[in-house]
C-alpha cells in the first residue's frame, strides 16, 4: 500500500508518539534519527496509533451488523408481505428493521403507550421519569418529573387531555396534555406499590391495581377513591376496563384472572387455569370475535352470542382466550420462551401481538392460534407494547431502557 | 488466642475507608432491585459473583431465568452476612440464591470461613424458607500452587461434607481441573489475574451452575449458543492483513 506524502508524515508521528509514550526511548531516538523528525511531537498526535489500530476492528464490527441488518432487510423485502403502498390498516404487521431506537431512560422502560391524537408516544421508566417522543421523526420532546420511585403504568383519556400514571411510589399522577404538561393532581390510597392504572370510557374516572392486593376507583374531578375492588390473594398486576365500562378485568400474582361488575363491584368470573402469575390482560374488540369464534369451532348464528373476550398473558409463557361469559378458556397459544409481559389485539382483529422476556415481538394468527411472525426486538426482555389506532406502528419498550418504533406493512 | 476469635460469623459492613460510599450504595441498590424486578434466582456473593454479570453466559444463560445479581468486589462471609441479614433478602422471593463467598477472607482459617458461610446459610433458610440455596465452592487461585489453593480447597470438602445431608441447600463446585491444567497451573485465558475470571472462564464455571439452577427450577431454558466466539476479531483482521 502506498502513503501519500502528509499520510507518511502523520504515521511516523503518531509511531513515535507510541514510542515515546510507552517508553521506548531508545528506539524512539534512532526512529526519529531514522525518519529525520525534528522537535517535539505534537499533542495531536497523541494516542492516534492506538485510536487507529481499534477503530479497524471497530469498524470492521460495525460493517457485520450493518451487513447483518441489510440481508434481513433484504430478506423482509423480498418475501416479507406486500409493498408500501399495498398495505391495508387491517392487515398490516410490524415489520424489522425497527425505524427507530430511542434512548434517554435511566432504567428499564415499564411501559410504552401511543397518544390517541397527536404523534406523539410516552413511555414510562424505573427511572420514575416519564417521556415523550415523536414516533414519527424519533424525536425526543421532554420528560415529566414527580414521582419518586418507578412509574408502573401510564393511559390516557379517549381525547389525549389527560394522562395518568402510576408508581411503587404508591400515588397516581394525572398530567395535562392541553398545553401545560404539568402534573394536575397526586392520588393516594393505595398502601403498596401501584401496578396498572386505566381511565374508564367516559374519563370521568380512573382504575388502578396495587401489591396492596386491590383494585380502586377514583373520581378525576375530585381525586377521591370512590370504589375498592377486594377478592384477589396477592399483588393485583392489571386492570383493563370492558369498552362499554360495564365489566373490569385485573390479573394477579395468585394467577388468576378476575372480572368485576364495574358498578356492584361483585367479582363476576374468577378465571383459572395460568400456572404461574398473570401478567397483562387485554380485552378483545368486536373485531376479533369472528377470528375467536372461528379458531374456537363455534357457530354463532346457532348460539346467538358472542364474547365478551379476554386474552392474558403470563410468566407460564403462554397467552390464553377466555369467553367470560361462560368463564370458560377457549384456546392457548403457545410459542414465547419466556414470561409474556405485553398483549394487544389488533385493529382489524385478525392478529394479536404480544411481547415477552424472551426478547421478542410476537404476531399471532387468531383464526389459526399459530405464531405468524416472531421479530427478535431487543437486547433485554420486552416488557410492553403498544399498537397505533389509524397510523401504521408499533411500539416496544425494554429491560435494555430503549423503546423500538416499528414500522407496519 | 484472644486475638483468633472468629469474625467470619459476625455480621459486618465494610468500613468505607475510601470515602465515596460505594459499597453501601451497591447495598441499597440491590434492595431496591429486588423489590422491583422480583427476581427467581439470586446471585450473592463476591467480585466472583459480580463480575459475572458482564459475561456471555450471564447475558445468554442465566439472565433469561429472572436473575439479579448481588455481588460486590472484595466481600468477606462477615460482609455478606451483613447484607443478607440487612434487607437483602427481605422483599423478594427467589426460588433459587446462589451464594459464593470466602476467597476474600484473609485473616480467617478453613474452619472459620466454613462458619461464616453456614452462618449465612442460616440467615437465608429462615428468610427465604422456601428459596433452594446453592453454595458454590471457591474456586482455586494463584497461578502456582500455593496455600491459598489448600485453604480453598479445605473450605470446599468441608462445606460439601456438612451439606452433603441438609435439604434445601446443595454443594456446587466445578473440579479443580477445569481450571487447574496437568503442570498445577491456573491459565490467564480463564483467569485473568488468577483470581477474577474472563468471560470463557464464566463459561466453564456457569454452564454446569445452569444445570443445577435448572433441576431446583425444574425449567428448561433454550439454550443458546454461547460458545461462538464473536471477540477473535482482532486476530481474524491481523491475519487478514497478512
Amino acid at each position: 500500500m502506498v502513503l501519500s506524502q502528509r499520510q507518511r508524515e502523520e504515521l511516523n508521528r503518531a509511531i513515535a508518539d507510541y514510542l515515546s509514550s510507552n517508553g521506548y526511548i531508545s528506539a524512539l531516538g534512532e526512529f526519529q534519527k531514522e525518519a529525520s523528525m525534528q522537535g517535539e511531537i505534537d499533542k495531536k498526535y497523541a494516542g492516534l496509533l492506538e485510536k487507529k489500530w481499534t477503530s479497524v476492528i471497530r469498524l470492521q464490527k460495525k460493517v457485520m451488523d450493518l451487513e447483518a441488518k441489510l440481508s434481513e432487510a433484504e430478506k423482509e423485502f423480498n418475501s416479507g408481505g406486500p409493498t408500501r403502498d399495498r398495505r391495508s390498516p387491517s392487515e398490516w404487521i410490524p415489520r424489522p428493521p425497527e425505524k427507530y431506537t430511542l434512548s434517554g431512560h435511566r432504567s428499564p422502560v415499564t411501559r410504552v403507550i401511543f397518544h390517541p391524537k397527536f404523534s406523539i408516544m410516552v413511555s414510562s421508566s424505573e427511572d420514575a421519569t416519564i417521556k415523550l417522543w415523536d414516533y414519527e421523526t424519533g424525536d425526543y420532546e421532554r420528560t415529566l418529573k414527580g414521582h419518586t420511585d418507578s412509574v408502573q403504568d401510564i393511559a390516557f383519556d379517549q381525547a389525549g387531555k389527560s394522562l395518568v400514571s402510576c408508581s411503587a411510589d404508591m400515588s397516581i399522577r394525572l398530567w395535562d396534555f392541553t398545553g401545560s404538561y404539568e402534573c394536575l393532581k397526586t392520588m393516594h390510597g393505595h398502601d403498596h406499590n401501584v401496578s396498572s392504572v386505566t381511565f374508564m370510557p367516559s374519563g370521568d374516572n380512573i382504575i388502578s391495581c396495587s401489591r396492596d392486593k386491590t383494585i380502586k376507583m377514583w373520581e378525576v374531578s375530585t381525586g377521591y377513591c370512590v370504589k375498592t375492588y377486594t377478592g384477589h390473594r396477592e399483588w393485583v398486576r392489571m386492570a383493563r376496563v370492558y369498552h362499554d365500562g360495564s365489566l373490569i378485568a385485573s390479573c394477579s400474582n395468585d394467577q388468576t384472572v378476575r372480572v368485576w361488575v364495574t358498578a356492584t363491584k361483585e367479582c363476576k368470573a374468577e378465571l383459572r387455569e395460568h400456572e404461574h402469575v398473570v401478567e397483562c390482560i387485554a380485552w378483545a374488540p368486536e373485531s376479533a370475535h369472528p377470528a375467536i369464534n372461528e379458531a374456537n369451532g363455534v357457530d354463532v348464528k346457532k348460539t346467538g352470542r358472542s364474547g365478551p373476550y379476554l386474552a392474558s398473558g403470563s410468566r407460564d409463557k403462554t397467552i390464553k382466550i377466555w369467553d367470560i361469559s361462560t368463564g370458560l378458556c377457549l384456546f392457548t397459544l403457545v410459542g414465547h420462551d419466556n414470561w409474556v409481559r405485553g398483549i394487544l389485539f389488533h385493529i382489524g382483529g385478525k392478529y394479536m401481538l404480544s411481547a415477552s422476556d424472551d426478547k421478542s415481538l410476537r404476531i399471532w394468527d387468531i383464526k389459526n392460534k399459530r405464531n405468524q411472525k416472531t421479530l427478535d426486538a431487543h437486547q433485554h426482555f420486552v416488557t410492553s407494547l403498544d399498537m397505533h389506532r389509524s397510523a401504521p406502528y408499533v411500539i416496544t419498550g425494554s429491560v435494555d431502557q430503549t423503546v423500538k418504533v416499528w414500522e407496519c406493512r | 488466642m484472644a486475638e483468633m476469635k472468629n469474625c467470619a460469623d459476625n455480621p459486618e459492613p465494610v468500613e468505607d475507608i475510601h470515602g465515596d460510599g460505594r459499597w453501601m450504595s451497591q447495598h441499597l441498590r440491590f434492595i431496591a432491585e429486588g423489590k422491583e424486578r422480583e427476581p427467581d434466582v439470586l446471585f450473592i456473593g463476591d467480585s466472583i459473583i459480580q463480575q459475572m454479570r458482564f459475561s456471555k453466559v450471564w447475558k445468554m444463560l442465566l439472565e433469561p431465568l429472572h436473575c439479579l445479581n448481588f455481588g460486590i468486589g472484595g466481600d468477606q462471609t462477615q460482609n455478606v452476612l451483613w447484607r443478607v441479614s440487612n434487607q437483602e433478602l427481605d422483599n423478594v422471593s427467589p426460588d433459587v440464591i446462589v451464594l459464593m463467598v470466602g476467597t476474600n477472607n484473609h485473616g480467617h482459617n478453613a474452619e472459620q470461613i466454613v462458619d461464616g458461610i453456614m452462618a449465612i446459610a442460616e440467615v437465608v433458610r429462615t428468610k427465604q424458607p422456601k428459596a433452594q440455596l446453592i453454595i458454590m465452592g471457591i474456586l482455586p487461585r494463584g497461578q502456582n500452587p500455593n496455600p491459598l489453593r489448600i485453604k480453598n480447597s479445605k473450605v470446599n470438602s468441608l462445606l460439601e461434607a456438612k451439606l452433603r445431608c441438609r435439604e434445601n441447600a446443595t454443594f456446587f463446585a466445578v473440579d479443580d481441573e477445569v481450571f487447574v491444567g496437568s503442570d498445577g497451573s491456573i491459565s490467564a485465558s480463564d483467569m485473568y489475574d488468577y483470581l477474577h475470571l474472563t468471560p470463557e472462564g464464566y463459561t466453564k464455571l456457569c454452564e454446569p451452575l445452569l444445570g443445577v439452577v435448572e433441576d431446583l427450577l425444574q425449567i428448561f431454558v433454550k439454550v443458546e449458543n454461547v460458545s461462538l466466539d464473536t471477540d477473535s476479531m482482532a486476530g481474524e483482521l491481523a491475519s487478514d492483513t497478512q
